[in-house]
């Protein structure tokens, strides 16, 4: 029997789902964020030696290596541009749950250097969406906010406080403002 | 092949934490830095740089880029990685230097093993031949070992405990080791089983930490360190992956490794292993071919703080920084992965 018979393919597969559990605190800079997000403010890290403002705050200047502390705190607005999106039309894997198309959009927030990634994007229609729209943050009620997706990792969670960036109307930003921090 | 001339001329590497409040980028920042300052260089004369971690450890995919954040990468700088210890980043450091064209390079290893399980992640990691999870967790495995060494009349549970009251006792002097002090051996002995038959104490601890090592060829070497930790040799061996195909109560590639780094059994002063679990360093004692007289682990190795991924990278700073300190003229450091010591990396280092 060849080896790439139907047959013997089969044989050879292993369905094999794992499940790992990691229980981590927040590092200060985090926790920080998220008791400030709870109360619907956001804040960054301003470096002391290259004055790029960190949203959420790294607790380091990953350009300077140095280390920023609670004395390089910065507010930053809720509201932004938006530098970049992609619209998803989700396939059924394994975990998926969404069914409709949705938005993973990138938001530069006025006074951040850094953009926070994966928002939604609400107030138009997904076709008409494009980088340099000014958006805002829809909060989600003060009772309602869940930060138990902010990990460590710095990946997401934030919509589970914020529930999307709606677009404002204002005019757009130019290029110029936003072309440094695409992502 | 001879080696060009390459030594460590700096170094540093973080306390061992069983719970570290920052993040492993966060721990590696301050150590690189150290280590850079220690080496009395700017950044941005590093020509290669290479890192060690595990994903599985760190519990998301892709977590080892950001660790790259630490290591100052913009503008964009020549760097490599390898799912393994920060050992092996130092071996592949230590080839690209042998290119000739670049003068100084930089390793780490870092993990943060307190957010998980380490017996539930460590056997998800997958075997190498057919990608399905190795099944066996380190404990388990290290107590089969330790049974094979008892029934081969090799070594006693005594012998165990001894090692590792030896380790405390050496580690009360390392400020960066997390289990230090004496300890009595009959009071070891009296602990009960917690696999047999392993006891707590012979198992090694729970710990976050980094580790970096800076490394120069030839003059650079001399012109930035005084007395450099030259590396006479390295080489990196492997046994099957399969314990059971292989006699589990010695480590042949470490016998290897050991050999095609240069190490003729001739004197040593110090010897750093990365014994995780007490049996281990009874087999690497006799498999590098340690003769008496030889300082072993005197940072109190692996069981006095193991934080898995810098842990061999730490034995290469403690056996280095004997040599760069001067009490040492010849010192020989072992870093391990995979299953019960079935990998095995021997670095030989002599000052000048």
């Amino acid at each position: 029997m060849s080896t790439d018979s139907p047959a013997r393919k089969e044989e050879m597969v292993m369905e094999h789902l794992v499940s790992l559990t990691y229980r981590e605190r927040l590092t200060p800079n985090l926790n920080r964020f998220v008791d400030r997000i709870l109360e619907g403010e956001l804040i960054g890290h301003r470096c002391p030696s290259c004055s790029r403002v960190y949203v959420p705050p790294k607790g380091y200047c990953p350009l300077c290596v140095v280390t920023t502390s609670a004395e390089d705190e910065v507010k930053v607005s809720d509201r932004g541009i938006l530098t970049g999106f992609t619209i998803i039309t989700p396939v059924a894997y394994y975990g998926q749950q969404a069914t409709d198309p949705f938005v993973y959009a990138s938001v530069l927030l006025d006074g951040a250097s850094t953009p926070v990634g994966g928002q939604d994007i609400t107030g138009v229609a997904h076709g008409r969406i494009h980088t340099g729209m000014r958006v805002r943050a829809v909060w989600r009620p003060p009772a309602e906010r869940r930060v138990e997706g902010i990990t460590n990792r710095g990946w997401g969670g934030l919509d589970a406080v914020i529930e999307s960036f709606e677009v404002t109307g204002e005019p757009d930003a130019s290029p110029e403002d936003y072309k440094e921090h695409l992502f | 092949m001879p080696a060009r001339d390459i030594a460590i001329i700096g170094y540093a590497q973080t306390p061992s934490q069983r719970d570290a409040i920052q993040s492993e980028v966060q721990l590696l920042v301050g150590t690189i830095t150290d280590a850079v300052t220690m080496a009395g260089i700017e950044r941005r004369e590093i020509g290669f740089t290479c890192a060690g971690s595990c994903d599985y450890l760190t519990g998301g995919p892709f977590a080892f880029v950001s660790n790259l954040e630490a290591a100052g990468s913009w503008p964009p700088i020549s760097e490599s990685h390898v799912e393994a210890d920060g050992a092996f980043a130092l071996y592949e450091a230590w080839m690209r230097l042998q290119e000739g064209d670049i003068d100084i390079a930089l390793a780490f290893g870092s993990g943060k093993s307190s957010p998980s399980n380490p017996a539930e992640v460590w056997a998800q990691q997958l075997d190498p031949y057919y990608l399905a999870p190795l099944g066996a967790d380190p404990v388990s495995l290290a107590a089969i070992q330790a049974r094979a060494l008892l029934d081969a009349g090799r070594a006693t549970e005594r012998d165990f405990a001894e090692v590792v009251a030896r380790s405390r006792a050496q580690a009360a002097s390392n400020p960066n080791a997390q289990l230090s002090g004496a300890v009595d051996v009959d009071a070891l002995l009296a602990a009960p089983y917690h696999t047999a038959p392993l006891r707590r104490h012979d198992l090694p601890p729970i710990s976050d930490g980094a580790a970096a090592v800076i490394m120069a060829r030839g003059d650079k070497a001399r012109e930035l360190c005084s007395r450099p930790a030259w590396i006479r040799g390295m080489d990196h061996r492997i046994d099957p992956h399969q314990p059971g195909v292989r006699d589990i109560t010695t480590a042949r590639s470490a016998t290897t490794a050991a050999k095609k780094a240069g190490y003729d059994g001739g004197p040593l002063d110090v010897a750093e292993v990365c014994a995780t679990f007490s049996p281990q360093e009874i087999i690497l004692r006799e498999a590098l071919g340690l003769p008496e007289g030889t300082q072993i682990n005197p940072s109190g190795g692996p069981l006095a703080g193991n934080p898995v991924m810098a842990v061999g990278l730490v034995r290469v700073i403690e056996a280095a920084a004997r040599i760069i300190g001067g009490s040492a003229d010849r010192a020989l450091a072992h870093a391990t992965a995979g299953p019960l010591l079935q990998q095995n990396l021997v670095c030989l280092m002599e000052g000048e």
